[in-house]
Formats: structure tokens, sequence, C-alpha cells
């Protein structure tokens, strides 16, 4: 079905509070309000996209970059400005970094530092789904430097054995950490390794935030009626460094950079919105201004809110 | 009351969970037409369908970490992991997801599985099948660790495991696999948690789990002929241990040998011990004894695998001894 103007107005939204959120996360972590944060900007259409028109009982798993997913499914950024400044009202109460934000409720089944480790896990959310019979699917969201990983292999192909309803979703920014792509992964494309495990594989623009949209569905339609797992690679980049605690950069340049910001996601549908005459510049001031305000919020909730007691590093160690 | 084998009894366990909740399932490899590696999940297959009864390809990562997620999403898995030696290849998703989603959910996501495994020595099968390696899941907060040394404990405690809404690691002895016992009829529970007496005694007291509390009860007749009471305390449960059992054991005799077939440095007679000896130190008539295997690998020929196992044979003497010294040092003391 293809996105109505209404649709095409909520995935700006959703990219542009994504993107509002990572500057306000990453310059927040810069001046030391919390440990570390692993900034997701430049890549907002991915989870935008994908999460669009999922279903509440669909499940996804994220990586550690992968914020913008649980914001896009519906996750308050006061929730989440909460967990990374670790304090009382986060839901964890301060006990996790925020990278594995689960809430179930909202499909969001949480993530892994370990990269990879989600996939295996992601499988088996598919599984269960299937075992009691709902037609609901799973989203694994991985990076490309899960691909080389052996849970990613184990993973697809155990799922690619069992046709389960899942779609492998690859933001590939193009490298794992520091090192790029070219020195870490045999065979030069991850979406060739689609045509091993006998499943699609798609490999689009993950600046595009329709065509990630659209891609996606037609992987979520097979998953539900049956016809087993896909593979995307969604090539995109991210803007900001690894993490924010001192990594140094050795192979990206200021150019790629460069290069990439004039694909940034968010313009781009912003632009298309204006020359298709369906919002004005002053309503995406105003959306723009709504967004802000929504995160100045967040920030100041968490900075004002009180760390958890001691006492609750001792619960929920066991359910 | 009936009479089966251990292995008989954890497929008696499966057959009740999976017949009475649709959620319980049961994954691994060969467990399916082959039925397990020691017959534990045989015919289970037959009865309750591919879907509940997954036959898997050799991929620990894959099936450890989808037995995590299918339980976060509200199902039961029963994974069967064939040897505990095997554990390396999984073990991330194990004591990193399995172990802390509950944690990092802040209760919003449980990991309600049982990950069986066999361990232990005895069978000749070598370096890469045959370790005792219980302390490192007792390492980590978040996981249940079950070790049953009776059919009956096997049957009940495995139903209590799939009960649990938590990872419990249930490690089973692949030397009892085929020994007999009274089982008790039906979906008779054991508590997760509590230790059983095995024997009762009033001189010393023995503290074992598994495969070595057969070797305590071996002890104990031997030395019931010297006069020598040995009270046999089996553990069944490491983790969460049940401190109060073993302390009041300990107090009742005021000797205490710990027993394991794992290896002695960092095993879990050394946390046992450490307990006892800073809650109940005082009660003590000698010092604590801890007879475990020799720090090595397991050896495969016969006598070389009966010198890993030696501390069946050391464990009467251990006891002997003890009661010695802590003669010796009351009369010191007088």
């Amino acid at each position: 079905m293809p996105l109505s103007v209404k649709d095409l107005k909520e995935l700006y939204r959703i990219m542009l509070l994504i993107r509002r959120f990572e500057e306000t996360a990453f310059e927040k972590a810069l001046q030391g309000a919390y440990a570390n944060y692993h900034g997701g900007m430049g890549q907002e259409a991915n989870p935008a996209g994908v999460c669009h028109g999922l279903r509440r009982t669909d499940m996804t798993m994220i990586t550690h970059r992968g914020l913008g997913v649980p914001i896009a499914r519906g996750v308050s950024v006061k929730d989440i400005f909460a967990g990374l400044y670790a304090k009382e009202p986060s839901p964890t109460r301060g006990r996790i970094p925020v990278y594995h934000m689960a809430e179930p409720s909202l499909g969001v089944l949480g993530g892994t530092s370990m990269v990879g480790s989600v996939i295996p896990l992601a499988v088996g959310s598919a599984l269960a789904t299937r075992l009691a019979g709902r037609d609901d699917v799973t989203i694994s969201f991985f990076g490309d430097g899960a691909v080389n990983r052996g849970d990613f292999h184990e993973g697809v192909n155990l799922a690619c054995v069992r046709k389960l309803p899942i779609v492998f979703f690859c933001e590939n920014n193009f490298y794992a950490k520091s090192t790029p792509l070219a020195a870490t992964t045999a065979g030069g494309s991850i979406v060739a390794r689609a045509k091993s495990y006998g499943i699609p594989g798609e490999r689009i623009d993950g600046n595009d935030v329709v065509g990630v949209h659209e891609t996606v569905q037609i992987a979520i339609a097979r998953a539900r009626t049956g016809e087993g797992p896909t593979l995307i690679e969604c090539e995109t980049y991210r803007w900001t460094p690894h993490s924010t605690a001192g990594d140094r950069e050795f192979a990206r340049t200021e150019e790629e950079l460069a290069q990439w910001k004039a694909k940034c996601p968010v313009m781009r549908l912003e632009k298309r919105l204006l020359k298709e005459r369906h919002m004005t510049e002053e309503e995406i001031r105003t959306v723009d201004e709504g967004i802000k305000q929504e995160v100045a919020e967040a920030v100041a909730f968490a900075e004002a809110a009180p760390y958890a007691p001691a006492d609750a590093a001792y619960e929920n160690i066991y359910a | 009351m009936t009479v089966m084998t251990y292995a008989e009894a954890l497929n008696e366990a499966q057959r009740i969970a999976m017949n009475d909740d649709p959620n319980v399932f049961a994954i691994g490899q060969d467990i399916g037409s082959y039925g397990g590696y020691y017959g534990v999940t045989a015919g289970l297959l037959d009865t309750f369908g591919k879907a509940r009864v997954m036959d898997t390809p050799i991929s620990e990562i894959a099936i450890t970490g989808a037995s995590v997620g299918a339980a976060l999403v509200g199902a039961r898995p029963i994974l069967e992991v064939g040897f505990v030696d095997f554990v390396g290849t999984c073990w991330d998703q194990i004591f990193n997801q399995a172990a802390k989603f509950s944690y990092m959910s802040g209760g919003r996501a449980r990991v309600p599985m049982v990950i069986r495994m066999a361990c232990g020595a005895g069978l000749a099968y070598g370096v890469h099948h045959s370790q005792s390696l219980e302390a490192w899941f007792t390492h980590i907060p978040g996981l249940k660790v079950v070790m049953p040394s009776t059919a009956d404990d096997a049957k009940g405690l495995l139903l209590s495991a799939i009960d649990d809404d938590n990872p419990v690691i249930f490690l089973e002895h692949k030397f009892l696999y085929a020994e007999k016992g009274d089982v008790a009829d039906g979906a008779q529970r054991i508590p997760i948690g509590r230790a059983a007496v095995a024997r009762q005694g009033r001189d010393v007291t023995i503290i074992a789990w598994s495969r070595a509390v057969h070797w305590a009860l071996a002890a104990a007749e031997e030395l019931a002929g010297e006069r020598i009471d040995c009270h046999v305390l089996d553990l069944r449960t490491l983790a969460p241990l049940d401190e109060a059992a073993v302390l009041r054991a300990v107090e009742k005799t005021g000797r205490v040998v710990v027993c394991h077939e794992a290896c002695l440095t960092g095993g879990f007679g050394a946390e046992v011990i450490a307990r006892v000896t800073e809650k109940v130190f005082d009660s003590l008539e000698a010092p604590p004894v801890r007879i475990a295997a020799p720090d090595i690998p397991v050896p495969s020929s016969r006598p070389l695998e009966n010198e890993y196992l030696r501390p069946e044979r050391r464990l009467a003497d251990a006891v002997r001894n003890l009661v010695a010294v802590s003669h010796r040092t009351a009369r010191q003391r007088k």
C-alpha cells in the first residue's frame, strides 16, 4: 500500500524526533552528563522506516546504536533520557545502560552489548510467536559489524531452515567501530550472503525512509504469510564517532562525512514534503519546535531526577 | 512410587510439563527421532510433534539464543546441550543474555528456560565430554543451578525448573542416567533451593551433590562398621544455595567434608567451606576438608580417568582422618 501524506508526515516527525534526540544525547554525553553514548545520528531513516506500521505485537531487537527503534515504537524520550542519566525514574532505576532498553508491551524486546548476539534472540522470538499460533513478525536489527559473528550465521541459518517469520535488517554504516567493511567482510557484500541461505536479499538506500519502509513491508508480508526470512542490507552512515568515549577516527574522512551529510535522510523527506506542498516551512518549524521542547523537557526531567538508593541494585536479579 | 531410571524420570518430567502447558517445548541437537544423547527425550517427538520437539543444526549459539528469545516472548523452552563441555560455544547467550534480561529490563522481560546438560566423568569420554563445570554457573547472578543425584530428584526438580521464571542450569550426571530409583508418581515438584539429608548421622557431615552423593553414601556405609556415623547432605541445588541447611548440618556434627567431582581450585566446595567458616566457625572441632578432583583435564584411559576420580576413593580416609584430628584437638584442649 503506497504511503499517504499522513504517513509521510508521521515518518518525518519520527525521524526529526530521533534526530533531535540523537543531537542532544550526544552533546550531553560529551559534556559528561553520563558515561558514554553510541550515537545513531544520520541513520534515522532505518528505525523510522522499519517501525512505521508495525503491530504492537511485532517484536524488534535493537543494537547498541539503536535507540531510534524504541522512539519509533512509542517509548517516550523522557524514559530514554532518564535511562541515559541512569536516574531513579528510569525503567530499571539506573541499573543498566539504556542501550539494553526493553519495553515488550511496545514490541521492544531489548538489546545487548555483544555485537550480533541479538540475532539468535530475535530468531527465538520468531520461533515462539509461531509456536503460539500468532502471525506476528520479528525484526532483527544489527550492524555490518555483526555479519561476521557466528551469531549471525547460526541465527540466520536456523531461521531459514525453520522458515521463521523474521526480517534480518542490517544497518550497514560501513564501519565496525573504526574498521572499514572491506577489511572485515569477505566477499565484499553483505546482501550476497542471503543467497547462500536461500532467502531473498535486498540492498537498499538506507537514507531514503520511504524506500526503507516499502522494502521492509514486502519482507514483513512474506514473513507473516509463512514464506520465511528476508535479509535487507541498508546502506547508511553514522555522523558521529563509534561513541563519545574519546574514540579516534582512523579511516573515516571529513570528505566522506560531508558526502553522507549531503544525503541527510531527514532533509531529504523535508524537501519532498515542501516540494509536493504537503507541508509549509512554517508547519515544519512548528513540528520542530514541539520536538525540541519535548526533548528539552525530557532532559530537564532526567537532570532533576534523583538516583535510586543502593538497594535498587538488588532488584530483578531473578524474575 | 514407580521404579525407573534417572533418564526415564527426566523424560517423564518433560512429558508431564509439555502435556500441561502448550508453551513448553524441547529444543536441541538430535532430540527428536534420535531421542537425545542419552534417550532423555525419547518418544517426545511422537507425542508432541515437530513443532514442539525441535531438532536443530549444530549451532549452539543459535539454539541457546533462540531459546532465550523464545522465553522472552512467553514460551518455556527446555534446551538440551548434550554436554556441559560444549557450553563454551554458547556461553555468552547464557551468562550475558539469559542471566541478565530480567535485571536489564527491570522485570519487564523474563527468561523462563531450562538448559539441560550432561556432566561428569567415569565413562572414558575424555577431556571434552567429562567435565564438571558447575562452579562457572554459580558465579553468575541470575542463574539457578540444579544437580540432582537421584531419579526422584531428577523428575521433581526438572518439573520445578520448567515452572521457574528464571534460566535454570540443569546438570545431569551421565553416570547416573541408568541408575534406578523410586520415583514419585504424578507431577510432584521438588522445590529448587532446598538441600536434602541423604543420611542422618552424628559424627561427621559430608556435603555433596550429583554423583558425589553416592560416593558419600558408600563411604558412610563403610564407616558405619567403624562406628563413625556420617551425616550426608545432598545440596541438590547449588544456586540458590540452601545455606541454612548447610550450616545446620555442620553445627550438628562439628566436622565437615565437602566432596565434589569437579577440580579442586575454584570448585564450589570452596564456597561452601567459606560460608561455614564465616558463619559457624565456633562449632567446628577440626579444620574443614575438601575432597575434589585434582587440577587436571579429565583424561581418557581407565587408569588415568580413575586418577581424576580419586575423590571417590579418598573420601572415607578423609573422614577417618578428620575424626582422628578432631579427637586429638579435643584432647589437647582438655
